[in-house]
Parts: C-alpha cells; structure tokens; sequence
C-alpha cells in the first residue's frame, strides 16, 4: 500500500484532475490548429485582404463581403450552396443505401470473405485527386472505356463530361471512392450486434425483412447516424473529385462550395476576403448540419 | 419451390453480388495499370486489351519527374504525422473512456465537430501564419496541420476500443504494483493494440491522400504525391500513361499495409457505437 501513495501525483491539483495530461495536450493542438485558423477567417472576411497584399493596405469593410453575397451581386454564389446541398443529400443517401446493401449481403457467412474486403479497401487507399484524373479517361465521350463497355451491350455512348452529365459523373466517381469505406463501417456494426433478440424473434415467426426493420435498424441507429453524419461532413466539403475531374465546369455547372472559394481566393484574383466570407457561410451551413445530426444521434442514445 | 433450391439461388445470387462488388471495386484501378503499360497511341483505344507492354511511362516519371521525391516526402510526413496524432489522439480516447470529469461529453463532441472546417477555408490562415514563420514548403508544417483530422479521427476510433477493455484488468496491475503510467503502457496499450493498428492506417491513408494543403502549403521540397496531378495537366492535355503510372505506384505502399492488417481494420469501425 505504502508503494500505491508514493507513485500518486504529488501536485494536488493534477491529484484532483486525473484526465489533465491526457487532455491539455490535444486541447492544445486543436486550439491552434482549429480555433486559430476560423477565428482568422472571420476577421478576414470582414476585409478587403488580397493575397500579398501589405497589411497596411488592407482596409475593414464591415459586413460589406457578406452582403455582397446575399444580394446575389457575386454571380453563382446561391448556384454553389444549391448544388453542394443538393450533392450532399444526394451523395450520403446513396452511400448509405448501397453501403447497407452492400453490408447485409457481407454478413452472411462465405468463402472468400476475405478477398471481397481486399477489393473494398482499393477504393478506400487511392488518392482522390490521382484517381479523379483515371475517372476523366474512363468517363471521355470518345475513347473512354465506360463507353466503350455502353456501345459493347448495345447502349449508346454518353457525353460524361458535358453540362448535362458533369454533375453525375461527379456523383459517381465520389459514391466509388467512399461507398466502401460506409460499407466497412456497417459491416463492423453488423457484426457485433448481439445475438439474443434475432433468436427470440425468429421464435416469434418474425421474416427477414422484420428482422431487419425492428431489430437490426433500431440497434445500429447510432453507427448509421454517426456514418451519415461523417459522410456529409465531408460531401458538403467536396473538393478534391470536381477539382481534378471537372474543374467546376463546364461553365460553373460543378463549382460546388469549396471550388468557388478556392477560385475566388486563389485564382487570378486572390479575393481572400471575399473568398473567408464564403468560408465563412460554408462552416456555419456545415455546423448547422452537424448539429441537427448530433442530436438525432443524442436522441437515439437516450431511447 | 423446396427449400433447398430456394437456399441454393439464394446462394448463386450472392455470389454474383460479391464478384460484382469486387470489379466494380478494383476496376479503376486495373484500368489505370493497363494504361501504365500502354503506349502513348494506344491509351486512345479502350477496345485494345493485349498488346506488349512498355514500362517507358515507369522510366519517365521516376528519371524526368522524380516521383520518388514525392513518395519520399509523403511516407515522412504521413508516419511522422501518424505517430503524433495516435499518440496524442490515444491518451485523449483513454481519458474519455476512463476518466469522468464536467463537460466530457461536451468535449468529445468538440472532438468530431472539428471535422467541420473545411480546408479551403482553413488553409488561407495556415498560409498567411505559416509565411510569417518561414516554413511554408516544411514536413513539419504538414505534419503538423494534418493533425487537424487525424487526432479527432484517432480520438472517434480508439475511445470505443479503450471502452471495450475491463478496468479490472488495470486495477489487477496497479495491485501488482504498477504505476498508472506502467499499467497503461504495460497493459492497455498491448490490449488496444489491433485498435491501434486498425487507427494507423486510416490515419496513414488520410495523410497521403491529403490534396489542399499540400497543394497549397509546399511547391516542391515538400511536395506528396497527390499534388502530383499538377504535372500531368499539360497544355496537349493530360499524359495519361504517366500519370496512370504514377497512380499504380503511389497507391501501392498504403495499399499493401491495408491488406496486411485487413481484420483488424474492419473491427474498429464500429466506432463503439452499436451496444446494446
């Protein structure tokens, strides 16, 4: 016992607040790393600051940036919010949907398990800007290989990458590149579910498809909430896949939220505060979204 | 129809599924091999499946380009940023999982919530503070930032794996006369470990695949390879069969890690959040 006090911290306080140095550390960073960055935002949006420019030129504008914005003044602003709102409902659903599919037909017990989650891992290690560029050779209207396999079962080939298809084409490469990751996700889920209600239920006569309504559903909730919310985190953030596959076009017919702020605050331009101001919106519309996600998660947690 | 027969389509109809899956899964990435092999008239004609390979786009990218630079500097900042953050991102999870203090919860949800800042947004700052201390174009500054996504990213993962082992199991070796420092390092951090093998890799995935920032932040010493693409948009359009060769290479090294420790990356993204 005599050993148990001596290894005891000595300092009181740290006596009284065992997670202390486990915590401060990564506090520390996040502070640094997150708060210091948006708070630099904010300030920057309410400037006229360019890229270079010497701070001695650089002039407070007041809310000025932001009205510029809601007035409609900054031509394809609403267009972006539309299209990233749009890509995000569209982009999570499908990847939860499939990825559930996906995830059920995994569950059953088969050789060769093994390799199935080697081919789903491929698409969750390849770079999404290297990738994208593979995308833009398969999905070419002449000599593109998706075309090709259309025109070979008698289809007709489709302009991938014009305005028409940009979007979707978009869409597909990006449900390609994370649906498996999702799939992973439930798989794991699926797997330590318990096992005792799946049993008493059978019993009862329950089907499979009731099995999975009022027994599988209910307990993955939280893991299915957690999924869609990471997943539209980050297809509301979307950047990497249109950046190298369509550029934002054509025209602007992609240029989704974060291509839109990078162009405007690194393109020919460098309107690095208007751009913050974008940035701006962007982190509260994603914050707003998170937050209804954390409550349903909360709300799911408490039943 | 029997039950057998039944249970037998059932069957033919799932495998047919799983082989659907597996192509649908790998076919870019067999597509972007076939192209690395190509000469440069024949990456034009997908109706060509055999012909005799070329490995000039291999020569090329890594005599003219140097891609070796680039997997070079994104293997360094990739584990040097991945050791960071599991160590740091593991003591927070530990204490979330172990420890009870006012506004834990509170805190944790900060944690995920960070995940909100979009990169585009966050850069432009990073950029100015980095300028002003003299290390844009550093390992180090992208070490650093990464943590941005990897440390609430390790927290997520390994809180639900520290959650999983008994407390009992600690308490036993402080009895044996461990400190809590010895206990954690002699005894949870060897019971967490599939979880912390399962956490490195999507850390180390994360990391290499990263494109804003390191687009932005390095113009060549610290260049990784997603940047790469940069090179390849010349004005004649993309060099395909380079840049297919540099995506067949680049993808290899997270790839085989991926595989080595497949099971326990599949445990772990449950992220503890099934229980019943």
């Amino acid at each position: 016992m005599g050993r148990n006090i001596k290894i005891r911290p000595a300092n009181p306080w740290l006596r009284k607040h065992p997670w202390a140095p486990y915590i401060f550390p990564t506090a520390a960073v996040m502070l640094l790393l997150f708060v210091v960055p948006i708070l630099f935002v904010f300030v920057i949006s309410l400037t006229n600051y360019r890229l270079g420019a010497e701070f001695s030129q650089v002039s407070f504008l007041g809310f000025s940036n932001f009205l510029r914005l809601f007035s409609g003044e900054e031509s394809g602003f609403y267009y972006s919010i539309g299209i990233s709102v749009l890509f995000m409902v569209l982009g999570t659903a499908i990847q939860l949907v499939l990825g559930m599919i996906c995830a059920l037909l995994l569950n059953h017990e088969f050789k060769g398990k093994s390799i199935v989650i080697a081919c789903l891992i491929v698409p969750i290690a390849m770079t999404p800007s290297i990738v994208s560029q593979i995308w833009k050779l398969m999905f070419h209207g002449e000599f593109g290989v998706i075309n090709y396999f259309l025109k070979a079962v008698g289809g007709q080939g489709v302009q991938w990458l014009d305005a028409n298809h940009a979007f979707l084409s978009v869409l597909i490469a990006t449900v390609w590149q994370y649906t498996p990751f999702v799939t992973l996700m439930l798989y794991a889920g699926l797997r330590s579910l318990p096992e005792s209600p799946y049993e008493s239920a059978v019993l009862d006569g329950a089907n499979q498809w009731q099995l999975f309504r009022y027994i599988t559903l209910p307990l993955m909730k939280n893991l299915i909430a957690l999924c869609a919310l990471l997943r539209s985190i980050d297809m509301l953030k979307t950047f990497d896949i249109p950046y190298v596959l369509t550029q934002g076009g054509p025209g602007n017919v992609t240029r989704f939220l974060g291509l839109k702020i990078y162009d405007t605050g690194f393109g020919e331009q460098n309107f690095v505060g208007r751009a913050s101001a974008m940035a701006v919106i962007l982190i509260i519309l994603v914050s707003l979204i998170s937050l209804i996600l954390f409550q349903v998660m909360n709300k799911s947690r408490e039943s | 129809m029997s039950r057998s027969k039944k249970k037998r389509i059932g069957r033919i109809f799932l495998m047919l599924a799983m082989i659907c899956m597996c192509m649908l899964s790998i076919f870019p990435y067999l597509w972007m091999v076939l192209v690395s092999v190509k000469e440069r008239v024949l990456v034009y004609q997908p109706e060509v499946w055999f012909f005799t390979p070329t490995f000039e786009n291999y020569k090329t990218i890594f005599q003219v380009h140097d891609l070796g630079t680039y997997m070079v500097n994104s293997a360094i900042v990739a584990v040097a940023n991945c050791v960071v953050s599991l160590v740091l991102g593991s003591l927070t999870a530990y204490s979330l999982a172990r420890h009870s203090f006012r506004r834990k919860e509170s805190f944790s949800f900060f944690m995920t919530f960070i995940r909100i800042l979009p990169a585009v947004a966050s850069v432009i700052p990073v950029f100015v503070i980095a300028a002003s201390l003299q290390v844009l174009d550093t390992h180090g500054l992208l070490i650093a930032v990464y943590m941005l996504f990897n440390i609430p990213f390790t927290v997520l993962m390994m809180r639900g794996f520290f959650e999983e082992i008994p407390r009992e199991v600690e308490e036993a070796a402080m009895i044996d006369g461990c400190s809590t420092v010895q206990a954690l390092l002699r005894v949870v951090i060897p019971l967490a470990m599939p979880g912390i093998v399962a956490t490195a890799i999507f850390c180390i995935i994360n990391a290499w695949n990263e494109f804003v920032y390191a687009m932005q932040l390095t113009t060549f010493s610290a260049s990784t390879v997603p940047t790469i693409v940069q090179l390849f948009k010349t004005v004649t359009g993309v060099v395909w069969g380079e840049m297919s060769a540099v995506g067949t290479i680049s993808t290899l090294p997270v790839l085989v890690f991926a595989m080595l420790v497949q099971k326990q990356m599949v445990r772990g993204l449950s992220f503890g959040a099934v229980k019943d």
